[in-house]
């Protein structure tokens, strides 16, 4: 996994490129309980370069989740491609986030 | 089933009463555009203007009942979505043929031959598949898509047509331009509507470039404006020779319907993972049944309707109710005859240009149907010989001449011919394929791309579906995931998996403790706060995964059993 991060119009975004598995995982959770942290406290994940998920993800994102909405920030998903989606729904937690389908409409939706 | 955010009414919802109408209206706008498949057929059937007339109000009468049929839950029948009926471009060929040999008697008398056939094989469905694989019924409707768009071709430019004046060629070239302009250029409204509003141009050119037979002149002048459908052209008969185009076309009108009622099922619920057979059963019923009650009636096959499924996504109104609507419209709509001598008297660059352009998008369907495959060499040459030889009937009609009689019926229909060397191919390339492969892997070593690379290769090899590949694929990663965290002692992991046209299944066997697959999901408290947690939560996924998950243990050995069904 590569992990790249970029802020724009306020928002952090951070962009995870290919798979994020039980060897990615730590470096992932780790960024996001960093950026997550630390003022604006609005953060949206662009997932349009991630190939793979698995369960241990979850538990990063709603770790996050809960830190930044401790802090009145905002947590926002966007551009999954079909399987990442698809993952999403199986793991039933489409309804545990905000998500978008581009990233213009993810940082719309964090800065909202 | 759980109702998806973007939808405004849902399936039981009951929308205030403009919702419901202007909704009925935009289906039926859709849906009608088929009627020029009846146009088309009853005129090869030979009728007149005012007989034509008389087909497309029992044709309307038909979307009625046929609707009704598919929404309208009654034992065993339908699919209880909102999902109208059309006149279906898969019959238009096999009609064409059974018209031109044998007028309305024929064409009506195989009509209710396919439909029977395939309210048959409706509870058979899931079987059908190893006969008619995706890649084959993508072939279908690519032909159908051909030789259909061929047919409205001949009637322009084949040896028996009248020569085409320069007026029709700028009133086809209207109707099919502004079809296509509104298609690509147009708003969200406009492209729903694209191929009518193409109609009503096409109509409004043709009049003033005076291409209006005077004989529909004289029959909506006639025609009174509240009168019973006329049967007078009602009779049934049955050519042994058409049953091999009729039954194709029946089945590819199966498999279309049960795609159609699979995307209703998605458009309804947010958990959808799979498609749920008994609604595609019931509905595929209500589909045959719809169309034995049209050749009963007088008028050809028909089908769900695809676009108007579409639509409903995109309004986002898929309650039932409006599918009543639509029904009791084309109900009143039957009984209008001026309405009907209008839609009869469709000039023929217009109904050519209709042809070509819904044709277009059959034959997109059919290579996006066939794409759907991961495609090895075996899959690449049945498609490539079969789709050869339906055009190599088009192109040299002297195959079908020189044919023995007894293959006539195959040899004189690019479609029929296509087909069934499709199938014979596609059965006979099958051979050697091995069916069972197993691959090691170790806990210390193992690596997501060595087990990514194998089932690719083996799915390409099997033909399987990419989507079915995908989930067996994850299922597999996230369980070495899970279990090396937690379960796995160490030596070896076997997976083997073993595919036929149906199934999937992939068995993993390691040595340590087995990894629990609960019914729910752990809550997020659970997640997030423990590491059994997010085992279970990988149980909860690779359960909904798969769709039937196994396990038990061995001697210290656990055994994991993934079923797909496929």
């Amino acid at each position: 996994m590569k992990l790249s991060e970029s802020a724009q119009d306020g928002v952090v975004v951070v962009q995870p490129q290919g798979r994020i598995d039980n060897t990615s995982v730590k470096e992932f959770g780790d960024r996001l309980a960093q950026v997550g942290g630390t003022a604006p406290y609005r953060v949206v994940i662009d997932s349009q370069e991630t190939s793979y998920i698995n369960s241990a993800v979850f538990r990063a994102l709603l770790i996050a989740r809960k830190q930044i909405e401790k802090a009145q920030g905002r947590l926002v998903l966007c551009a999954m491609p079909a399987e990442i989606m698809r993952l999403f729904e199986i793991a039933a937690v489409t309804d545990a986030f905000v998500i978008c389908h581009n990233r213009d409409e993810g940082i719309a939706e964090a800065r909202a | 089933m759980k109702r998806p955010q973007n939808l405004v009414y849902g399936l039981d919802d009951k929308p205030p009463a403009v919702i419901v109408a202007l909704n009925g209206l935009q289906h039926c706008a859709v849906v009608s555009i088929n009627l020029v498949i009846v146009v088309f057929v009853a005129r090869a059937a030979g009728g007149s203007v005012q007989v034509v007339a008389d087909v497309l109000a029992v044709a309307m009468l038909v979307l009625s009942i046929g609707t009704m049929l598919q929404t309208a839950r009654v034992g065993p029948v339908g699919s209880g979505f909102m999902c109208p009926a059309t006149f279906s471009a898969t019959y238009l060929s096999p009609s064409l043929l059974a018209a031109q040999v044998g007028g309305f008697p024929l064409a009506y008398g195989m009509t209710v031959f396919g439909g029977v056939l395939e309210a048959v094989v409706a509870p058979f469905l899931n079987r059908l598949r190893a006969v008619f694989p995706t890649e084959v019924s993508g072939l279908v409707i690519f032909m159908v898509g051909v030789s259909s768009g061929v047919a409205g071709l001949r009637t322009v430019l084949g040896p028996g047509a009248a020569p085409v004046s320069g007026a029709e060629w700028v009133v086809g070239a209207l109707t099919l331009g502004s079809m296509a302009a509104f298609n690509i250029w147009g708003s969200a409204i406009a492209r729903m509507l694209c191929a009518l509003i193409g109609l009503v141009v096409g109509y409004v050119a043709a009049g003033i470039a005076g291409l209006f037979d005077p004989q529909t002149v004289v029959a909506m002048a006639g025609a009174p404006i509240f009168g019973l459908p006329h049967l007078s052209h009602l009779g049934w008969s049955i050519d042994v020779t058409l049953i091999p185009p009729f039954a194709i076309a029946s089945l590819a009108a199966a498999m279309k319907a049960a795609g159609t009622i699979t995307m209703c099922q998605r458009m309804n619920d947010a958990d959808w993972v799979r498609p749920e057979m008994d609604s595609i059963r019931r509905g595929v019923l209500a589909d045959g049944l719809s169309t034995i009650v049209s050749g009963a009636l007088g008028a050809f096959g028909t089908n769900t309707s695809t676009p108007a499924v579409g639509l409903a996504a995109a309004t986002g109104v898929t309650s039932r109710v409006v599918a009543f609507m639509v029904a009791a419209i084309f109900f009143a709509t039957a009984f209008l005859p001026k309405v009907a001598a209008f839609i009869a008297g469709m000039p023929r660059p217009v109904i050519v240009a209709a042809l070509l352009f819904a044709m277009s998008f059959i034959i997109t369907n059919g290579l996006q149907t066939m794409t759907s495959r991961l495609l090895d060499v075996r899959r690449t040459l049945v498609l490539g010989l079969s789709i050869f030889a339906g055009v190599s009937v088009e192109a040299f009609p002297v195959i079908a001449h020189s044919a023995p009689r007894a293959l006539a019926p195959i040899m004189g229909s690019s479609l029929v011919l296509s087909a069934v060397i499709g199938f014979a191919l596609n059965l006979l390339f099958r051979l050697g394929v091995r069916k069972t492969v197993s691959l090691t892997i170790r806990s210390e070593t193992h690596d997501h791309q060595v087990l990514e690379d194998f089932f690719r290769k083996q799915g390409g090899m099997w033909g399987a579906r990419p989507d079915v590949i995908d989930r067996a694929l994850f299922g597999v990663i996230q369980l070495v995931d899970a279990v090396a965290e937690n379960c796995w002692r160490g030596g070896p992991m076997t997976v083997t998996a073993s595919f036929d046209e149906f199934n999937l299944d992939v068995r993993l066997s390691y040595e340590g403790t087995l990894l629990e697959f609960p019914d729910r999901r752990p809550s997020d408290h659970d997640i997030q706060e423990s590491e059994d947690g997010v085992r279970r939560l990988a149980g909860f996924m690779l359960r909904r995964n798969a769709d039937r998950v196994r396990s038990d243990i061995k001697d210290g050995i656990s055994r994991v059993h993934f079923h797909f069904d496929h």
